[in-house]
């Protein structure tokens, strides 16, 4: 019943999450993107990777319960059972429809109703403010019981203004209620507009400590972050924990973040495409840390992480299955403690099966291997301990290596293909533009068999051939000199992130184009696209527009 | 059914302290959870007996509700209790999302409400409760007359699952049941026969009807039928048909707004099964005010709802009759 998510497969689920979601709403022609989709990750850690649950026995009587105070978030929410396994995807179609068990806001009907709730509903939200109260309810049975089980409440900062979420806020703290879990989605924003100036909110992490509760704040789309935190919420001893998670209301669509009108608007029909291209086209950006001068991987790290990268690239040389040597297994367990960011191992070693169980222990997030170091047998044996210790496999390639025959049985099980332009070994090599081919080749091959995890592009990138790169149908980008060459390594990363929405952006703007409403989506997308608009050359388009 | 001669008082708020103790003692899925009134509830004595399940929130009556729907979800049968002025006058919203809507195994049981609350005056005089309750689908309003009343109809909403209104009065009262009574939610008891007409009354407003249908059988020679509306809703619709036809004049008497309380159930069951002349007897949409203890009655009488303004009532109902 519990059971552990790698990273990679926990991004894609979240993804999918959102890709539902949004269908749903388009399909209603209302509800509420913007809450929906801040609290994604929020919902999809939970789900996917902390909570005990089972999705076919949802009354279950250890589970840890989910109480959804924010009840708006409902299409997030039933996206996130769905795809969890509470009931078939489709059925969002029904959402906010007559007759449907998808209601505007979640409802927990008791057996006796004819009506049936959406499996695994505990609460009937849609009235702001009460979730936690109950949760404590819920939270002292359980205690009562005997229980280990927990109670997670996501509750809203516009919520929060409410003032029984206070009356909670002193009851649980009364109750030592260790057992409870608050996640607050700070996305800043609310009906009337943003929260600081409806209602403020803020100091919100003091006021929480001065109702005696235990405080951690996050980043509520890292879900690393989210993870770490609830683990330690775990940890919490005779008082009530509350994850003040920032977040962006509308993450994962451009147009839609940070904006209060979308908090409660559905997109038009005609966008869904569209959107879900977008959602799906998530890139990940991965400094490699042996790249630059210095040698210090702490601050490397460190930089990083500060300058927002997505995850760490590790390059395990051994001076054997490649020229040069690195670090191995026991460096990475010295830097594990210091970043939450997902640590993406490269292992460029022989006979890879040997060491893999000490890249395991390192608590890598994800592992790619290389092709040209190990048989089918061997590959299906790493990919085994990797699964079953929840961590994301990967194969690399050479750039003189094709995709091998024996990997199409196991691709269900590999979350990265690794494609190398240049030949590995030395950081600070020129890309190979023969490679950008390949890139494209494998990518549709792959896809053709089912494919659903990253293709990783290492070697060589930088900002000039970044849309190059994501056009070929990488989205996880591997920069090393790109990032550590220069001494402003959160510039270094912001560029590479604008390269990829110019990428992006032009992708879109061609499928506009394809489906016949370029102009709609130029008008809805126009705050978005002015930054861009002379490197996607619309400039006089966008003009025309007024 | 009715107690013969002897006239003694109880309090059904320590009724229901002690008979919560009793049922506690047998099932330990039952909780309870106040609101800084649980001495005046007399609920804690349950958290003597049973620490470990007995919770005070402080003045929060939203927070008092929707902690007793998390007990719930989690399988106890949760009893909360502060005053009717708060409960649900503070907190409909979550009466009727958090408990209602999902069906939730959670008793309210208030007390303080009515004119009868006396010195505390209008603020905490609840008068518009069975209105509210009523109209929430899937909450059940029971208002026992008296402290056996209230003993039975706590032990019967504790044995039957989902949400339940249960409003004590703050005074001590008479005691009208002898302790075999029995009580059935959805019934009425009729406690004196007569066929001239019915009062039909709920609370502390029984007594006073028992007492007009005396003066009126003596001062008129009118014979009234009495009965106990405990259950407010589900409301006894036979009973009430069968009152209709039976006396042919129905009159209520409760400490309610007349707007939308058992005078309201009761005409609007008559009209849709045996239509007869209805006069409801309550505070006439107007909020009510302090009165000493001693001064109860005339508070009752100011207000119409004294034994005269009942015995009247029935005269003035009985000449609509078409009888």
């Amino acid at each position: 019943m519990g059971f552990r998510m790698r990273y990679l497969d926990l991004k894609r689920k979240i993804c999918s999450v959102r890709m539902l979601a949004i269908q749903g709403i388009a399909e209603a022609g209302s509800g509420h993107p913007g809450a929906s989709f801040s609290a994604a990750e929020l919902m999809g850690v939970l789900y996917f990777r902390k909570m005990n649950h089972s999705p076919t026995k949802p009354d279950w009587s250890e589970r840890d319960y989910f109480i959804n105070s924010k009840g708006h978030s409902a299409p997030g929410f039933f996206a996130t059972l769905a795809i969890a396994g509470y009931f078939p995807p489709t059925e969002m179609k029904t959402l906010r429809k007559l007759g449907s068990r998808l209601q505007g806001h979640p409802v927990r009907y008791t057996q006796k109703e004819s009506r049936q709730s959406v499996p695994g509903t505990e609460f009937s939200g849609g009235s702001e403010g009460i979730g936690l109260s109950v949760s404590i309810g819920i939270a002292l049975a359980n205690r009562l019981d005997g229980k280990k089980n927990r109670v997670y409440t996501l509750i809203g900062d516009g919520e929060s203004n409410e003032g029984q979420i206070w009356e909670a806020a002193m009851a649980a703290a009364k109750f030592k209620l260790h057992n409870l879990v608050a996640i607050l989605d700070r996305n800043r924003i609310q009906q009337d507009g943003f929260t600081e100036d409806i209602m403020p909110l803020d100091p919100t992490r003091d006021k929480w400590s001065a109702f005696n509760w235990n405080v951690i704040e996050i980043g509520g789309h890292n879900v690393e972050q989210i993870i770490d935190a609830l683990n330690k919420a775990s940890e919490a001893k005779d008082s009530p924990t509350i994850i003040i998670a920032n977040t962006v209301k509308g993450n994962g669509i451009k147009h839609m973040t940070n904006n209060p009108q979308w908090h409660g608007k559905a997109p038009p029909r005609e966008h869904t495409p569209l959107l879900l291209e977008e959602l799906r086209s998530e890139c990940l950006i991965a400094p490699s840390i042996i790249a630059g001068q210095q040698e210090n991987y702490e601050e490397k790290i460190r930089s990083a992480e500060r300058g927002g990268a997505d995850i760490i690239h590790l390059d395990i040389m051994d001076g054997r299955f490649v020229p040069n040597t690195t670090f191995y297994s026991d460096t990475i367990k010295q830097l594990r403690h210091i970043t939450t960011l997902p640590f993406d191992a490269h292992l460029m070693i022989e006979n890879p099966l040997a060491h893999i169980q000490d890249y395991i222990d390192a608590r890598c997030d994800i592992v790619s291997v290389h092709a040209e170091t190990c048989s089918e047998s061997e590959f299906a044996q790493i990919t085994h301990r990797l699964l079953s210790n929840g961590i994301s496999p990967g194969i690399a390639l050479n750039p003189s290596t094709d995709v091998p025959n024996w990997l199409f049985p196991h691709l269900q099980d590999v979350d990265v293909v690794l494609i190398m332009s240049v030949n590995p070994g030395f950081a600070g090599q020129k890309f190979i533009p023969e490679v950008l081919s390949k890139i494209r080749l494998i990518n549709q091959k792959l896809r053709e068999h089912g494919f659903l995890g990253y293709i990783e592009a290492d070697g060589g990138i930088d900002a000039t051939m970044l849309q190059a790169v994501y056009e070929a149908g990488a989205r996880i980008f591997v920069a090393g000199n790109a990032v550590y060459g220069s001494g402003d390594i959160h510039g270094a990363i912001i560029q590479l992130r604008y390269k990829v929405n110019v990428a992006l952006e032009r992708k879109l703007l061609e499928q506009a184009n394809t489906i016949g409403i370029r102009r709609d989506w130029l008008k809805t997308r126009k705050h978005i696209l002015i930054p861009l608009a002379n490197e996607l050359g619309i400039e006089e388009e966008l003009h025309a527009l007024k | 059914m009715l107690l013969s001669n002897e006239q003694k008082n109880a309090d059904m708020r320590g009724a229901y302290g002690d008979t919560l103790v009793e049922l506690g003692a047998s099932n330990q899925n039952i909780v309870c959870v106040g609101a800084d009134t649980t001495d005046s509830l007399k609920i804690k004595k349950f958290g003597d007996y049973y620490p470990d399940r007995f919770f005070n929130v402080g003045i929060a009556e939203a927070n008092l509700v929707s902690v007793a729907a998390g007990l719930a979800i989690a399988g106890k049968i949760a009893f909360a209790s502060t005053y009717a002025a708060f409960l649900p006058g503070r907190c409909l919203d979550q009466i009727r999302n958090s408990i209602c809507y999902p069906d939730l195994n959670v008793k309210l049981v208030v007390s303080h409400a009515g004119l009868t609350v006396g010195p505390d005056g209008a603020s905490h005089q609840q008068l518009e409760d069975f209105s509210t309750m009523r109209a929430i689908p899937n909450i059940r309003v029971i208002v026992p007359a008296d402290a056996v009343a209230a003993k039975y109809l706590i032990r019967s909403i504790a044995m039957i699952p989902g949400p339940f209104y249960v409003r004590l009065a703050r005074p001590s009262s008479e005691v009208l049941y002898e302790d075999n009574a029995i009580f059935t939610i959805g019934k009425g008891n009729i406690l004196r026969d007569g066929s001239d007409a019915t009062i039909m009354a709920c609370g502390l407003m029984v007594t006073r009807a028992l007492d007009a249908a005396k003066v009126l059988k003596s001062n008129n020679g009118i014979a009234c039928r009495v009965v106990d509306m405990f259950s407010i809703k589900p409301i006894d619709t036979q009973l009430v048909a069968k009152c209709a036809r039976d006396t042919g004049a129905i009159v209520t008497a409760e400490e309610h707004n007349m707007i939308g309380g058992l005078g309201s159930a009761v005409a609007e069951s008559s009209s849709e099964t045996y239509p007869v002349p209805i006069r409801r007897l309550g505070v006439r949409d107007t909020f009510g005010e302090s009165a000493r203890d001693e001064e109860i009655d005339a508070l009752l009488e100011k207000y119409g709802l004294g034994t005269n303004e009942i015995a009247r009532g029935v005269i003035e109902c009985r000449g609509k009759s078409r009888r």
